[in-house]
């Protein structure tokens, strides 16, 4: 048996080649596919999962916050809201102002937390720590650090920071989420503070004039704001936007399909790539078995005259297509997942990750190879039972 | 125990369509019979119709009219499958291309008879060998075919067609591809054949091949007529 099957398999050894080509074509292109997908459906189960209000009009604000300020004022009248469950206020901020804000899906951030509030979004409690450990109340100059971020800077626990001139210890690094917390700086909101002022000259300015009563606590870009069970998120935000003035509120639903229709060129861009290769990739791999199948058409002619009937070639045939696309679906496989790796080692230098290989994907790619090339055998496999022997025979000789 | 007349074969027809024309009729109306123990030799210029005949006899392919007999058992309109399982029962081929498979050694050529039709166990393994040693090919056994000459690769073929044991031999120019030492030694085997109770039909233009045989036919305008017998 295993030696009937490493004869079959040296004899298509090229058709294996060609379907491993077709299906690492396949592979790699729906690995990124799944990279997108996954920062998309992250960032969905975050805004899903919280209200996000920020301050209204302009400012240093950033992500789901960007915005103007939102005093602890605000803080206050959102807390008193019915059907809000928590405010944590926050700072939101570019690490890197003169980057330009068209990016912010790719954009490092600087999050300012306040950890005596625990986090009220309900599809985030916490955020992953790979290695080290989360802030803490009380902690000052520390922060915890996205993976993305950690692997460009080549930084781990116990390392430093530079942050608007002041040091920070590195405490931990989160696990990557191949979303946007993979390229944020989390510190303590008193921190994120002080660089939004260092940050800000408009704000110094203001601060230093002394012409509006400001305190720390009123420095916030925006705030996360939790609901109780069984209240509607969008009625409580739309009930805060009615009740608090002054403030940016983001409808979760709304801001899930903002996200959705900002991503959404990226989505039809891999749809179609995906399509694409799928049907490239699919069609060279039905080619590629029905042309080693054809290409037997005299042996099958022989075999028919030794008393083999449809059914024995039929059998033998589809046996022999499903060890092939599987060996060749296999090999690809390996070959995507390599060449992924490799340029993911690669880019990774830079904080990027670009493939994603998930199980549902490596499954697929199998079962859609195999039950092609079973498609492709059995189309083959008719054409040529439908011949007479001498005639699969002569067309086999001609060839 | 064989039937007396192990094939017949009544008023066949086979036409093939022209480029341009009427259909070409290769077979218009042969008739033949073949008894066990029996050689039966079928000769005819190049063209002439010879394999056609042997591919209708051996039901690779289908006449357009006309009956073919195992028997008693009119099988040439059978279905697919029950033609497949009454060639893998009664018939042997040689064919002038030897027609091995590239992708299996000599050993295993000749046990592709058995594949389809009994079944490959220990017994079918030790006739095997014992046919291979016989035609003196059994050292060559994991070769593959490209790795025999023409003489090996048709004696590998002939212990293939003889594997079963089948009632009737068909060969098809056996040894056109020949040298004549290695073309007489098949045809003796096919000889032998026939003088071990086999029936055999052999399609030939070589001189050679109608010696000892039983019948001699000459395949001319479609029609079989018998010539004379050099015993």
């Amino acid at each position: 048996m295993i030696k009937a099957l490493r004869g079959v398999l040296r004899g298509y050894l090229f058709t294996i080649a060609g379907i491993a080509i077709g299906v690492a074509g396949i592979v790699a292109l729906g690995a990124m596919a799944e990279r997108i997908v996954r920062f998309i459906e992250g960032g969905d189960r975050f805004v899903l999962g919280q209200i996000s209000v920020a301050g209204r009009g302009m400012g240093m604000g950033a992500g789901f916050t960007a915005g103007g300020l939102l005093p602890a004022m605000a803080i206050e009248s959102i807390r008193k809201v019915e059907g809000v469950a928590g405010v944590q206020p926050q700072v939101m901020l570019p690490l890197n102002p003169s980057t330009s804000q068209f990016l912010t899906l790719t954009q490092e951030l600087v999050v300012g937390m306040d950890l005596s509030v625990p986090s009220p979004n309900r599809n985030c409690r916490t955020l992953p720590v790979q290695s080290g450990r989360f802030l803490q109340p009380g902690d000052r100059h520390k922060a915890v650090i996205g993976a993305s971020f950690a692997a460009s800077r080549h930084l781990a626990p116990g390392a430093q920071l530079e942050l608007e001139g002041q040091s920070y210890e590195v405490v931990g690094v989160l696990e990557r989420m191949l979303t946007a917390p993979d390229r944020f700086v989390v510190v303590p909101i008193e921190d994120a503070r002080e660089q939004w002022v260092s940050k800000d000259r408009l704000l110094r300015t203001v601060l230093a004039s002394g012409g509006v009563a400001l305190r720390a606590q009123d420095l916030n870009t925006g705030a996360a704001v939790g609901w109780r069970d069984g209240e509607d998120p969008d009625v409580v935000a739309r009930r805060i936007r009615d009740q608090v003035g002054g403030v940016n509120v983001q409808i979760p639903s709304e801001l899930s399909s903002l996200l959705r229709q900002s991503t959404a060129f990226f989505s039809a861009l891999l749809v179609g790539l995906g399509l694409l290769a799928f049907v490239i990739g699919g069609l060279s791999l039905a080619n590629t078995v029905a042309a080693a199948v054809f290409e037997r058409i005299r042996d099958f002619g022989v075999k028919r005259a030794l008393g083999a009937t449809d059914w024995h070639l039929g059998r033998e045939i589809l046996g022999e297509a499903l060890a092939v696309t599987l060996s060749g679906g296999a090999l690809g496989v390996l070959l995507a997942v390599a060449l992924g790796l490799g340029i993911d080692g690669w880019v990774r230098r830079s904080g990027q990750q670009l493939f994603l290989f998930s199980p549902r994907l490596l499954g697929g790619a199998l079962v859609f190879s195999m039950l092609l090339g079973a498609a492709a055998a059995a189309y083959a496999a008719l054409r040529i039972v439908r011949l007479s022997p001498a005639e699969a025979i002569r067309r086999g000789s001609a060839a | 125990m064989l039937p007396e007349t192990v094939i017949s074969a009544r008023g066949l027809v086979k036409r093939f369509p022209a480029p341009s024309g009427p259909p070409i009729e290769v077979l218009a109306g042969a008739n033949l019979d073949v008894r066990r123990g029996e050689l039966v030799v079928v000769e005819g210029p190049s063209g002439s119709g010879k394999s056609t005949l042997l591919n209708v006899l051996g039901l690779l392919e289908d006449a357009d009219a006309g009956d073919v007999c195992f028997g008693d058992r009119t099988v040439s309109r059978l279905g697919r499958g029950a033609k497949g399982r009454e060639r893998g029962r009664w018939l042997g081929f040689v064919f002038q291309s030897f027609l091995l498979l590239p992708a299996l050694t000599a050993l295993d050529n000749v046990l592709l008879a058995a594949r389809y039709t009994t079944g490959v166990d220990a017994e079918r393994r030790r006739r095997a060998m014992a046919l291979l040693e016989r035609f003196g090919v059994a050292e060559r056994r994991d070769h593959h075919p490209a790795q025999l000459s023409g003489g090996e690769q048709q004696r590998v073929a002939f212990c293939r067609a003889v594997l079963n044991d089948p009632p009737l031999l068909l060969a098809d120019e056996p040894t056109g591809n020949l040298d004549d030492v290695n073309g007489a030694a098949i045809l003796a085997a096919l000889r032998e054949r026939a003088r071990d109770g086999g029936a055999v039909i052999v399609v030939s233009h070589r001189p050679d091949a109608a010696e000892g045989a039983d019948a001699v036919f000459t395949l001319r305008s479609g029609q079989l007529q018998r010539a004379a017998v050099l015993k």
